[in-house]
């Protein structure tokens, strides 16, 4: 399913969407490069999933984790060069927690996302630069 | 020789005491919480009730691997800064010897399980005979599929312990393999079975500083994952 965003609380509430449907031990990847709102439709995904924590980047921490009934915990794979280092980051462990796993740059460990996942691609619209086109599919489940 | 032994390699958590192979005091808990918050908690209450210092302990043990990643590194963090304050020296025991301990006295080939995701163990086979532990395999990661091919073979009564053995009986089964699993009391690791353990190390001289005291994962690589998972050989014969 494609829809198009006209603004940050367009994608964040797309993101709600999303994290309203999730189930323990989803997991989501994103595709799309920097600064194409990632972080916001977490943001969403959070709310929607009634974490109450703040969604910040998790660029530095690699790992950010956000409490609620069904836990977030939001990574950002950009520093981790292949599958191989997901080992030193106890991925397999977040994988058992039965929260929900939401995947920056999951481009670099593409082959380490287990059956099920779910993609969201966000790209910039052809016709604004400030529009994005944010593509949600796979996840069995949903 | 007091041992104090923990043991956070997987769900469960515990602690236990054992004087020359004597068990004095063991607490063991699995509740799905994480051991970061139940440890040394459990350790405490151990110890003070039962009257046990750590100054009276001699050695500390760990069931150093393989296991969770998380798991592994909180169980070691805590073995090595109590034996680094008392200057203890430690053994770093695998938890696959540890849980082969809880039926040792069967006269069996006996399968130790981990459950390491996507249809793989961790594990070792021992033959256990008159009380006695003979090693037949290196720990090792293995898909379940190979594992069923090497013991179609073995006559002998097999029995299965640790947090993947329903999961290895359940496939062994399957594939026409007889095979038990070890009884509620006795299928899971524990820390009694690694205090046992490094008991009989510690008298071959095997110990190491806490310091020198470190994980050991059984790590793989996600090519030899991805083989595994295939139903591949990560060895070459």
């Amino acid at each position: 399913m494609t829809y198009i965003s006209h603004s940050v609380s367009e994608t964040e509430a797309l993101g709600e969407q999303l994290g309203r449907r999730l189930r323990s031990g989803d997991v989501v990847a994103y595709l799309g490069g920097l600064g194409m709102g990632k972080t916001a439709f977490t943001r969403g995904l959070a709310r929607g999933m009634g974490c109450q924590d703040r969604v910040t980047s998790p660029t530095f921490t690699i790992v950010n984790e956000y409490r609620g009934e069904l836990p977030l915990f939001h990574f950002d794979m950009y520093r981790i060069p292949d599958s191989d280092a997901l080992f030193d980051i106890g991925w397999e462990d977040y994988l058992d927690r039965r929260g929900v796993c939401a995947v920056e740059w999951s481009e670099n460990v593409a082959d380490a996302m287990p059956a099920g996942t779910v993609y969201v691609t966000i790209r910039r619209h052809g016709e604004n630069d400030n529009w994005r086109e944010i593509t949600v599919e796979g996840g069995d489940a949903l | 020789m007091k041992i104090l032994a923990l043991e956070t390699s997987a769900k469960s958590v515990s602690a236990a005491v054992t004087e020359d192979g004597t068990v004095l005091a063991s607490a063991y808990q699995n509740t799905g919480l994480t051991h970061s918050r139940t440890l040394m908690p459990l350790v405490d209450a151990t110890l003070k009730n039962s009257g046990i210092s750590l100054e009276k302990i001699g050695l500390v043990a760990v069931a150093a691997g393989p296991g969770s990643f998380t798991g592994l590194r909180i169980g070691v963090s805590a073995a090595k800064g109590l034996a680094w304050t008392l200057g203890l020296p430690c053994c770093a025991v695998s938890t696959l010897v540890a849980m082969a301990q809880n039926v040792r006295h069967m006269d069996a080939t006996v399968v130790c399980a981990m459950d390491a995701r996507r249809n793989q163990i961790y594990n070792a086979v021992f033959a256990a005979h008159g009380g006695t532990l003979e090693r037949l395999t290196p720990d090792r990661a293995i898909g379940l599929g190979e594992l069923a091919a090497e013991l179609k073979n073995d006559e002998k009564v097999k029995i299965i312990v640790g947090d993947g053995a329903k999961l290895c009986y359940t496939y062994l089964r399957e594939t026409g393999i007889p095979c038990s699993m070890a009884p509620a009391a006795l299928v899971m690791q524990c820390a009694v079975g690694v205090a046992l353990a490094a008991g009989e190390m510690a008298a071959r001289g095997e110990t190491v500083s806490a310091r020198d005291l470190a994980p050991n994962y059984l790590r793989l690589s996600q090519a030899e994952r991805e083989r595994l998972a295939r139903g591949l050989k990560i060895t070459v014969d």
